[in-house]
């Protein structure tokens, strides 16, 4: 390198590299890189290239309902949802992606297929599944099955709580019931009638949700 | 213990003033106070740094670094650093000259910044660059200081990441000029110690200047690397290293020409191989690490008797518990140093063999062509919602004896069997043994009250200090004397 200098080397690495790589973007504010290229390229960091995430820090997003994605996407991006993990992380990478971005991510995380997940002790198992199938009765608290489905799939806006990770469902619960993180959806009255046991043995059901019922 | 209650609550009142000073000024500026990284993915700090714990790096900040920064949409790409601390070393009358020996001991000074200019330049290029600021870089003959800038890390990489559902392959070729500057995780020689300490002579025996395992060449070197990350498994680099002139002269900008590490030719060659897993809220890195040097002495860049060899290997752990609220990492990193010195050091070294044994008569032994440092390493931490936190560190540097290394000891004119106050002798940061030995312990207790602000405090305690617990420099003092008080308040902007 004796003797060159720098400066016309890197203008030609520019020039030879593009300002953009469309297959491989990592950009999140070009309208033309595709989402599933977003997905495989950043999404995957945490949430896993098939939605099954490592770290109970990062929900898991394969099978999760599309409209629900899409709803909490927008919710990011307009700093609607507000729990720490969502501005920490999602309103930078919602910041300048496009309807149409948020549409084919949340398809691309809705056709992945959903995995076990780490088993919990019995008697959260036990206690768990009787909260989703029945509610808790005694305080007139819904049973999760009556929106979430049979088989804890979600439906449209509701989402996926299946093999979720514990972790993330009891942090979200206490969002609900004692932030204003977010707003708008029937868990803020539902949490309240849960006592912190509850939330955990429910969380645990969840998690290791029994494939076959 | 050194302080009393009275004692540290005086001093810490002392760094309190300017602090506030400090948030005072950049409190209005706040809402917008992310650096370039933050600003170009638009995601707090913690997304990328364990716990808030600059430079530590979460699994997502790593995988942002080795794709080359290139992460988000391209933003302002500068952000600046600075530190005000305060140090106070526990012993400063053993010394002939206090006020040059501890200068601005029991004061708060502005001690460095730096600049960064850092950012995604396209989808594949990025850039993480440093320009820092010495505050008290030169001591002036009147007792007065003198700033300094020089370019610190630079970091200009290409990286490309082939992923489907079958194989994840990240590539990447650097530009830079410090070995294992590139590297994402902590333990890597360049990125192990987070605090700057200025070059005061208050802050030289502060953690920041404590053995860290590292390269023989040091940094403002100049060279390319290219990397690896196959699976979310296997890191793996190698790069080569030559002097930073001609073309390349930027990466050591601002550093003297006497103080610029010089190489001989492009066959200085750096390697690094790693092994990572991560399970639930756990990640662990096992990795090894090396060089190969050849540094000419100050003076000739030319002349073959004025070149040595530093051969380095070394390996590292860490393992990180990232569950918000909690943020646990423990790290350790071990560092052995061959170094064969030049032809002309141990010459010199010979020749000028001044000092003698304790009788006074018998002549110290010949200097040494080779000798082997190893330095050890251990650190465990903890941060609570990315505030408040706490650290534990243990050093430990062992090595052989050599008079080459000896800088205080017992001048056989005049005064027989007593320690002579010559001008070759040096108190304080004397070695009367010859031997580098130096372990201890770090305790840090710090409060992150914004993403951008750290304040916090050190106490670094010496069990040994340049080869011996007791009178270590040959006039009376002891490794314990040197234990400091060490509190920084740091911020980013």
């Amino acid at each position: 390198m004796k003797g060159i200098s720098l400066l016309p080397v890197l203008a030609m690495l520019a020039l030879a590299s593009g300002c953009s790589n469309l297959e491989r973007s990592r950009d999140l504010a070009n309208p033309n890189v595709p989402p599933e290229v977003t997905a495989v390229q950043v999404c995957s960091i945490c949430h896993g290239i098939d939605g099954n995430s490592v770290s109970p820090n990062f929900p898991r997003l394969a099978g999760q309902q599309a409209g629900y994605l899409v709803a909490q996407l927008e919710n990011f991006r307009s700093h609607q949802r507000s729990d720490p993990p969502g501005f920490e992380y999602m309103w930078g990478i919602s910041h300048h992606l496009t309807d149409e971005q948020f549409k084919g991510l949340a398809e691309y995380f809705a056709r992945q297929t959903p995995t076990s997940n780490a088993p919990v002790e019995a008697s959260q198992m036990t206690a768990g599944k009787v909260i989703f199938e029945n509610g808790v009765p005694a305080k007139e608290a819904a049973p999760c099955i009556a929106c979430h489905g049979p088989q804890a799939q979600g439906m449209a806006t509701f989402p996926r709580l299946a093999n979720q990770h514990q972790d993330y469902l009891i942090k979200q619960l206490h969002v609900f019931q004692e932030t204003e993180g977010r707003p708008g959806t029937p868990m803020k009255q539902i949490t309240h009638l849960l006592s912190p046991q509850e939330i955990i043995d429910v969380s645990g059901y969840l998690q290791a949700f029994p494939s076959e019922k | 213990m050194f302080f009393t209650a009275k004692q540290i609550q005086r001093r810490l009142l002392d760094i309190l003033t300017p602090t506030l000073g400090v948030l005072a000024v950049l409190a209005p500026m706040q809402a917008q106070a992310v650096p370039s990284f933050a600003r170009q993915t638009g995601q707090n700090c913690v997304s990328c740094h364990a716990g808030g714990q600059f430079p530590e790096l979460t699994p997502y900040g790593r995988m942002f670094k080795m794709t080359g920064y290139t992460i988000g949409s391209r933003a302002m790409p500068l952000a600046v650093m600075g530190v005000v601390n305060y140090a106070k070393v526990a012993d400063t009358t053993k010394s002939d000259d206090p006020a040059a020996d501890f200068q601005k001991d029991g004061s708060a000074v502005l001690s460095s910044g730096s600049l960064f200019i850092a950012g995604k330049i396209t989808d594949n290029i990025g850039l993480f660059s440093q320009i820092s600021y010495d505050n008290f870089a030169v001591a002036n003959d009147d007792g007065s200081f003198s700033g300094h800038t020089s370019a610190d890390n630079i970091d200009l990489r290409y990286a490309d990441r082939f992923v489907d559902a079958n194989r994840d392959l990240i590539v990447g070729v650097s530009l830079n000029n410090n070995p294992s500057v590139v590297d994402p995780w902590n333990t890597a020689a360049a990125w192990m110690q987070y605090v700057p300490a200025a070059s005061l002579g208050s802050h030289q025996f502060a953690d920041a200047n404590t053995p860290f395992p590292g390269y023989g060449s040091g940094g403002n070197i100049a060279g390319v690397s290219a990397y690896m990350f196959w699976n979310k498994t296997v890191y793996a680099e190698l790069g080569t290293y030559r002097t930073a002139n001609q073309g390349l002269a930027f990466m050591s900008a601002g550093v003297p020409d006497g103080e610029l590490t010089k190489l001989s030719g492009n066959n200085n060659p750096y390697w690094r191989l790693a092994v990572t897993r991560e399970w639930g809220p756990h990640n662990l890195m096992v990795g090894t690490s090396g060089m190969i040097a050849h540094v000419y002495d100050t003076g000739s860049d030319t002349d073959p008797d004025n070149l040595g060899l530093y051969r380095n290997t070394g390996i590292d752990a860490q393992y990180q518990y990232l569950l918000d609220p909690h943020t646990f990492t423990a790290q350790v990193a071990y560092m052995r140093q061959v170094q064969t010195y030049s032809a002309t050091a141990v010459a010199d070294a010979s020749a000028a063999a001044t000092y003698v044994l304790a009788d006074g008569v018998t002549p110290v032994d010949a200097a040494n062509p080779t000798d082997t440092t190893n330095i050890f390493r251990a650190k465990v931490s903890y941060v609570y919602q990315a505030k408040y936190g706490g650290s534990l560190a243990f050093f430990n540097k062992t090595g052989t004896s050599n008079t080459l290394n000896q800088t205080s000891g017992f001048d056989p004119v005049g005064c027989e069997g007593t320690v002579v106050c010559s001008a070759s002798s040096t108190r304080v940061g004397g070695n009367l043994s010859g031997n580098p030995a130096t372990s201890g312990i770090t305790y840090e207790a710090f409060w992150i009250p914004r993403q951008n602000i750290r304040i916090g405090a050190q106490y670094t305690a010496y069990s040994k200090f340049n080869g011996a617990s007791d009178n270590y420099d040959g006039f009376g003092r002891n490794a314990k004397d040197n234990n400091t008080l060490f509190a920084y308040v740091w911020f980013v902007y």
